[in-house]
């Protein structure tokens, strides 16, 4: 392996308001070397990434080198003229353009070129999917391409660049075992050819097949760079947890009736024989990996998602329900994964992100909302769950995760649900909340509310949960007592498939 | 989706030839070269203006301020004609120069301000259309030199010179969308904004440049508009977006951005020319025009968007174990 | 902390522009006329603009707001004018005048609602075409004329006082007032807040987005109606263009305001004291002797000023909530 230094971070940090989402990072890359990064979900990885690619611009005091001299990047074709190119989580590629132009046309503009010459595009992108062993159509839509196919689009664009350091941000998500197996076959030769790689990804498996070294980040530190040799999956993952408060276990309870059954639920391209049962104060785990379609087959159940086939049963009798509101009629509520997008009236104050599930019993015979029956109801929703700071008409952009966590929960738990969803509901926030969240959830299944709670943190799952479900590709793959469940066995089940339910493909 | 582009165009120029032989059985003038030469020549500056507007839209944008602008550089030229003289290449320097101008005024606004187009369109409107009218006191520009005038009438191989210069801006709008770099980054700007910055695109730049190449257009249309007509009536744009902008959803263009096609368009631009001669040959007031455009508009809008809506629901988000490969 | 700074700063504005105009024309800006001229022409534009800013509040436009004032007047003016409905009594064809006004503005904003809230075309699209629909039908029904000769009785609504008040300043007053119950103090319009201020969130708090803006589009009509009453009363005849210059005008006063054109947030107050300044400026300048269109020149200009300060005061809190949207999309990753 060669030893050559070639890019290193001296001090990198990044401040958000309110968070530091990196803090003083110091680590290297090697010429020629698959470089892993791992860390839980808000170590600070993707920060990591976008000041690598230009796509955010770190604090003052930190540095970047590439060969010993001091570079900046302010914007990423910056970047990309330094030979750092990125493939994003999310892809960025163009939907309605074709695979020739996505694969080709950040090369165009980091050339500097006006024209386009289609020809010779074509032939760039011919070379970059040959190198992948692909064969796709370059005349194709993106749009029209599999997933899948996208994310090979997505690296055959940063070939295109003769990237010295490739990121490949959870390149393998949305990848089958033999596409995984192609792309790491890919990314050894590209290796050999001298180019270093920073994979992120949280398959611990895959991490220990392909990389070279890893870097643990925890909480925005750099906790170590280690050679795999020194690693073993156990010691990765203490080093990624760290000292972290264990939750608080609960005890599994007795549960009640069955209170939603959902019976062989398809959807085409989102999932497939779902079918399940959740019982009257009961927390029911989702997991497994991103992507899973675990948060489809919630929205399917809320009524976003209109399944093709299949039922679904509140207390023995079949709903049909074909959208949000009727699912919330019908005493199903859903907490979204995405805070700030989904969740938040971002601009709106705490009482109105807190009053808008019970507007209507707030008003009077006329139809006027009782500044009175607002203000109790408001202040009594703060002190249940505790929200800090106490202020009612503080908008709520300025609480912290944790409390907009908590209006959101609280704006539900006055809406007194038979059936409550939550989506990943302690992500991005610190431990004390979590454990406050966690707290909440066991108290409203005591009171007989059926809860399903969707999470990728294993350890979370387990002290919460009585009953899990792993989902893989669309599918139950799995499902275990909470007796049974360990982390190994759920994430055995979520890479590979349970041995109870057998994988189909 | 490019064959679905393809039948959407296809599909309009199918509804043009009902269209066209719904008119000829009612009134046979309408197959006449002349007439077809005439309508061409008459809808070259909507067309024209067109050409800048589906830029615009392909990122999602919108430009209320083109009716207002376009009158403008016409009383522009036509005072520059009456009382300074000037000569043809000055009068398009002067039309196409100043309607860049007035057009990169709006794309600072959009591009460096971050206001919406509609809002920073709406207010140029109201002030292009506020001085011009105070200039001009609505009054009517007559006196247009002769050589000016001239220059209208000249045919090339019996085509009017007027279409010759919508064909020459279609050719250098379609090349602009295919074969420069900013074209293209027009493209990706309407399909996925984010993404398009972090390949390298500067969004700022692309759409100060669409918003100026919408401006030249308009001055270039205003010199064409100013030909056929011989004379300037600084009220004679009163509602011209809206035909222009139909013209272009009409065309296929996606009002949410990323769609659209310079032949799409010309398509657009036809249908509406169609139906506007058809009403007049088949003397039906011209008013109707108005009423068929709205319904179309709300029509064609709304089935796109329903089709759309479709696509989505059947959108493949997990590739589910055992089902069937898709894509590729 | 949510407060009322912008409402306040207004009427400070509004103050300063009232004196200013006193002190260039005091014989004639203060005059009772004027005055009184000012009282007469503010509440129809007042009335589109509150129509207008419940539209912007979910973070839509009406273009066609006036175009529908134009229609349901042109239809209340045939009755008025006796063209249809020949030999109904004064009273009864006055009455039968404003139902046809309410229930073609109802029809309309049920269209325009229709198409944005059930089918999710872009409002301003959809308003663009309703716009071009309304006119369209409106020249049909008029030949491109003017239809006057109403009854006399008719005058009342646009040119009468009650006790030295003019009487369209009472109807704007009771549904300035109306609306701000209704925004302001009502359940719905909380949701209607919401819807704008983040659709899908209104979505995952079980509102039915589709029905509030079905609302708000007829809400936005019956006020491009109501006006409508007013402007065939003060002109005594209704033609294609009747009160089209308070298109613009009314997006200008929603901004000015207060209102977040994105949608989410605006007060009626604010909408109307932005009216009365706009009116106070085109009044003002009308005595000082400004020709009409410099007038407009100005309020374009306000419009792009206003949102241009707003969007760089606005700055830094927008840059903070991208870098939170980053940290959200750190926090998945």
């Amino acid at each position: 392996m060669a030893e050559e230094r070639f890019l290193q971070m001296e001090d990198l940090s990044k401040t958000y308001p309110g968070v530091k989402a990196l803090d003083k990072i110091n680590m290297e890359i090697r010429a020629g070397e698959v470089h892993a990064l791992v860390g839980e979900n808000g170590a600070g990885k993707s920060t990591l990434i976008k000041i690598l690619a230009g796509a955010e611009i770190p604090d003052p005091g930190g540095r970047i080198l590439i060969d010993g001299e001091p570079v900046s990047f302010a914007h990423p074709l910056e970047a990309l003229r330094r030979r750092i190119a990125v493939t994003y989580q999310d892809l960025s590629l163009f939907p309605n353009l074709s695979v020739v132009e996505n694969i080709t046309i950040s090369r165009k503009i980091e050339e500097g070129a006006r024209h386009i010459d289609w020809r010779e595009m074509r032939s760039t992108a011919q070379d970059a999917l040959a190198k992948l062993d692909l064969d796709i159509d370059l005349t194709t839509r993106l749009s029209d391409l599999s997933l899948a196919n996208q994310q090979l689009v997505a690296i055959a664009r940063a070939l295109v660049h003769d990237a010295r350091l490739l990121i490949l941000d959870e390149p393998t998500s949305s990848l089958s075992a033999e596409e995984v197996n192609a792309l790491f076959r890919v990314i050894s030769t590209l290796k050999a050819q001298g180019m270093s790689i920073l994979f992120i990804s949280h398959k611990l498996d895959e991490v220990f097949a392909i990389s070279d070294r890893i870097t643990v980040l925890r909480d925005g530190q750099h906790v170590g760079t280690y050679l795999r040799e020194e690693l073993d999956e156990e010691k990765l993952i203490s080093l990624m947890v760290g000292r972290k408060i264990r939750f608080m276990q609960y005890e599994k309870r007795s549960v009640g009736k069955p209170l939603l059954e959902v019976k062989h639920l398809h959807k085409k391209g989102n999932f497939a024989d779902i079918s399940f049962t959740l019982h009257q104060g009961e927390i029911l785990g989702l997991t497994g990996l991103v992507g899973a379609g675990r948060t489809e087959v919630a929205q399917a159940i809320f009524g976003r998602i209109i399944p093709d086939s299949g039922q679904i049963y509140l207390r023995g009798k079949e709903m049909k329900i074909t959208s949000t509101t009727q699912a919330v009629q019908a005493g199903i509520a859903y907490i979204p994964e995405s805070r700030q997008t989904q969740g938040l009236f971002l601009g709106k104050t705490l009482a109105d992100n807190l009053s808008v599930t019970r507007l209507d019993s707030l008003a009077n015979q006329f139809g006027i909302i009782r500044i009175d029956l607002l203000k109790d109801y408001v202040g009594k929703w703060i002190q249940r769950l505790s929200i800090r700071p106490p202020y009612p008409k503080m908008l709520i952009d300025q609480f912290s995760g944790g409390n907009q966590q908590k209006a959101i929960l609280a704006k539900w738990l006055a809406y007194e649900p038979t059936v409550l969803i939550v989506d990943e509901p302690t992500n991005g926030i610190d431990v004390g909340a979590k454990s406050e969240i966690h707290q909440l959830l066991r108290e409203l299944a005591d009171q007989g509310i059926g809860i399903i709670m969707i999470s990728s943190e294993l350890p979370e799952v387990l002290a919460v949960c009585d009953r899990i479900l792993v989902m893989r590709r669309g599918r139950v793959a799995a499902e275990f007592p909470k007796d049974d469940a360990t982390q190994e066995k759920i994430m055995n089940a979520a890479i590979l498939g349970g041995d109870a339910r057998q994988d189909v493909s | 989706m490019k064959q679905l582009l393809r039948s959407k165009e296809a599909g309009i120029l199918l509804i043009i030839v009902l269209l066209s032989l719904l008119i000829t059985l009612k009134n046979p003038v309408f197959l006449t070269s002349s007439n077809l030469l005439d309508i061409l020549k008459n809808n070259t500056v909507p067309g024209i203006v067109a050409m800048g507007m589906l830029l615009v839209i392909i990122t999602g944008g919108i430009d209320v301020s083109v009716g207002a602008m376009t009158a403008a550089v016409t009383v522009i030229i036509g005072k520059y004609m009456v009382h300074a003289g000037g000569n043809l290449l000055t009068v398009f320097l002067l039309g196409c120069g100043s309607g860049a101008i007035l057009g990169a005024i709006n794309g600072f606004f959009v591009a460096k301000l971050d206001i919406p187009p509609i809002v920073v369109t709406l207010g140029t409107m109201s002030i292009i259309n506020g001085g011009m009218l105070y200039y001009t006191g609505g009054s009517w520009i007559t006196n247009i030199p002769k050589w000016f005038i001239d220059f209208g009438r000249i045919k090339l191989l019996g085509i009017p010179v007027q279409i010759l210069f919508l064909v020459g801006a279609a050719v250098l709008t379609h090349w602009v969308l295919r074969y420069t770099l900013i074209g293209r980054g027009v493209f990706a700007v309407g399909g996925n904004p984010i993404a398009a910055v972090r390949a390298g695109f500067h969004k700022d730049k692309i759409l100060l440049f669409l918003y100026s190449y919408l401006g030249f257009m308009v001055g270039l249309a205003a010199v064409v508009h100013t030909s056929i007509m011989r004379q300037v009536d600084p009220n004679a744009f009163f509602s011209f977006e809206m035909t222009v902008i139909a013209a272009v959803v009409l065309g296929g263009a996606n009002v949410l951005g990323g769609e659209g096609s310079v032949f799409g368009t010309i398509l657009g631009v036809m249908m509406l020319a169609v139906i506007q001669n058809g009403l007049i040959l088949a003397w039906i007031p011209t008013y109707w025009q108005q009423i068929v455009v709205g319904a179309i508009i709300l029509l064609a809008v709304s089935l796109d968007v329903m089709q759309n809506r479709r696509r989505q629901d059947q959108l493949t988000r997990i590739d589910v174990a055992g089902e069937a490969p898709f894509g590729g | 902390m949510e407060n009322n700074k912008k409402e306040y700063m207004l009427c400070g504005v509004l103050a300063i522009i009232v004196i200013i105009m006193s002190i260039l024309s005091p014989d004639r800006f203060l005059s009772l006329y004027n005055l009184q001229t000012m009282a007469f022409q503010l509440p129809e534009f007042g009335i589109i603009a509150l129509g207008m800013m419940i539209v912007i509040l979910t973070g839509g436009i009406n273009l066609s707001i006036t175009s529908g004032s134009a229609l349901a007047g042109i239809m209340a003016a045939f009755i008025l004018s006796g063209r249809v409905m020949v030999g109904a009594s004064i009273g009864m064809s006055i009455a039968l005048a404003i139902g046809v006004i309410l229930v073609t503005s109802v029809l309309l904003g049920l269209l325009n609602g229709f198409v944005v809230a059930y089918i999710g075309v872009t409002p301003i699209l959809v308003t663009l075409g309703s716009k071009t629909l309304y006119e369209g039908i409106s020249m049909w029904l008029t030949k491109g004329g003017a239809i006057s000769n109403f009854p006399e009785a008719y005058y009342w609504f646009g040119n009468e006082s009650i006790i030295g008040i003019p009487v369209p300043m009472i109807i704007f007053i009771i549904i300035a007032l109306i609306t701000y119950v209704l925004l302001e103090k009502t359940p719905w319009g909380t949701r209607v807040y919401m819807v704008g201020s983040n659709p899908t969130a209104a979505v995952f708090s079980g509102i039915n987005i589709k029905r509030v803006l079905m609302q708000v589009y007829v809400y936005s009509a019956l006020m491009a109606g109501l006006a409508g009453v007013i402007m065939l009363s003060r002109y005594n005849s209704a033609k294609v263009d009747l009160g089209s210059s308070y298109l613009l005008q009314s997006v200008a006063a929603v901004v000015l305001g207060g209102t977040n054109i994105a949608g989410g947030s605006g007060k009626v107050f604010g909408t109307v004291i932005a009216v009365a300044i706009l009116q106070v400026i085109s009044s003002g300048l009308n005595i000082l002797g400004v020709n009409r269109f410099i007038i407009d020149m100005i309020t374009g200009a306000i419009l792009i000023a206003v949102l241009t300060l707003n969007i760089i005061s606005n700055r830094r809190e927008s840059r903070r909530k991208s870098d939170e949207t980053v940290l959200v999309a750190e926090n998945r990753g």
